[in-house]
């Protein structure tokens, strides 16, 4: 199997203070991983910090993806390299509407891969068959980024989002919250749906509830800064029911 | 100055794209109609200019709007002023103001709003928002709201804001380069003024 992402002793600080406190961990092509943990564990630290967010600063550690420094690169490269954050809040662009924001960023990729851009017809009929998959209404290209969508829609929009960009390492922060079960049906299908063998996906959750959509290969524990705990889904079951505080 | 009487019933539409000193003074009798726009995106010479506008509704059932565009750079400086008279009622007036600062440079507004005792019924909208993209660009705004009239809808607001760092990044991790992740957010900011002239495309005038 090949090795997609490598964490090790990761260290990673926000004003001064301390998140995540050496964290290690291997991600394979073919993978979900699971991350679960209290609140303030660093969960969502850890996805700022792969994605770059410049909040947030890296004080010791590394991390590889396919064998290139990820640290080195700036956020949009990350991106162009593979690497999606599905954000807990997507972010309200008004003024810029979907199908500019998505032209540009696919675009933006095929010309780092060294590809032509896609034509206006090819753009519009990707888009048409991706929003399928996330049951979205056409009517989504003409609307500002995420500008008045309902939580469910804007949680679909990511995972929309991803399917257009197709990346090899995921990263679903909290992807269920917010959602009724219905849309978290669809967008837990519409992730299965994007699965290769080639890519993975981490997915941050506080509930095991999206993980009996989402099967993960892996779950991790994360307490204060680290991995406390790695087993495989019934780690998961066992957490619902018996809480954080029988594993710190 | 060019002062100008709009008669009864009159439209008097019109759109300066970069160009300097404009200098408007209209009185308009009643029911006439007025719709300003003024983009400057380029001063290059003179890089010191301002723009003055003076509108006053004179008779019943008049419509003002004033739209401004501003896109400074290096060491340009644009005063943009206007005066809105509302002397008798059922007029409306709607005015935005937005301007876009980089590098070092100035920008000024300055806006009087009137409503006399006799303007009853009076619409009257006056709002500026700039975008300052660098730590030297400065905007002072002076805007000044002069009620007589009791029974009228009047609004005023400015605000000075920088471009959206949620934004940026958020754009930067779908993989849009920087640039051009600003680029669009300065665009998204811009057009409601370009919709608002009709004026199709944001390349063909500010680039």
């Amino acid at each position: 199997m090949n090795k997609l992402l490598e964490i090790s002793n990761l260290h990673a600080s926000i004003g001064g203070k301390e998140i995540l406190k050496g964290v290690n961990l291997v991600i394979n092509e073919g993978e979900v991983h699971a991350i679960m943990g209290p609140n303030g564990a660093g969960k969502s630290t850890l996805s700022a910090v792969l994605t770059g967010h410049p909040a947030y600063e890296v004080t010791e550690g590394e991390v590889w993806l396919r064998g290139e420094n990820l640290l080195a690169m700036e956020p949009e490269v990350r991106a162009r390299a593979g690497v999606f954050l599905s954000f807990q809040y997507p972010v309200e662009i008004p003024g810029v509407s979907m199908t500019n924001f998505m032209r540009t960023a696919v675009n933006e990729k095929r010309a780092y891969e060294g590809k032509e851009p896609l034509s206006p017809k090819e753009f519009l009929s990707l888009m048409r068959e991706k929003k399928k998959l996330l049951e979205l209404p056409d009517k989504l290209n003409n609307r500002s980024v995420n500008e008045g969508f309902s939580g469910g829609e804007k949680k679909k929009n990511e995972i929309f989002q991803m399917a257009m960009l197709e990346p090899r390492l995921a990263i679903l922060d909290e992807t269920d919250s917010g959602l009724d079960i219905d849309a978290l049906r669809i967008v837990a299908e519409g992730v299965n749906r994007l699965k290769t063998p080639q890519n993975a996906a981490i997915v941050i959750t506080h509930y095991q509830r999206l993980l009996d959509y989402i099967v993960p290969d892996f779950v991790h524990v994360l307490a204060d800064g680290k991995i406390v705990k790695t087993g495989d889904k019934n780690l998961a079951l066992e957490l619902e029911e018996h809480g954080y505080e029988s594993i710190a | 100055m060019d002062t100008r009487v709009l008669h009864k019933g009159e439209v008097f539409e019109r759109v300066f794209v970069n160009e300097p000193e404009v200098d408007l003074h209209i009185v308009q009798e009643a029911g006439s109609r007025v719709k300003i726009g003024i983009v400057s995106n380029d001063l290059k010479q003179p890089q010191t200019t301002s723009n003055k506008i003076t509108v006053e509704q004179a008779g019943e059932g008049c419509e003002t709007e004033i739209y401004v565009l501003a896109f400074l750079r290096g060491d340009e400086q644009l005063t943009t002023e206007t005066h809105v008279k509302h002397a008798v009622g059922g007029g409306k007036s709607n005015q935005l103001i937005k301007y876009v600062l980089d590098d070092n440079a100035r920008g000024y507004f300055i806006g009087d709003l009137k409503i006399a005792p006799d303007a009853q019924k009076t619409e009257a909208h006056q709002t500026n928002k700039n975008l300052v993209l660098s730590e030297t660009a400065q905007m002072r705004t002076r805007s000044q709201l002069e009620i007589y009239a009791d029974d009228v809808q009047a609004t005023h607001g400015a605000s000075t804001g920088q471009l959206d760092e949620a934004a940026l990044f958020y754009m930067q991790q779908r993989g849009i380069g920087k640039q051009k992740a600003r680029q669009l957010l300065v665009n998204a900011f811009m057009q409601e003024i370009l919709d608002l002239l009709s004026i199709d495309s944001v390349d063909g005038v500010i680039q």
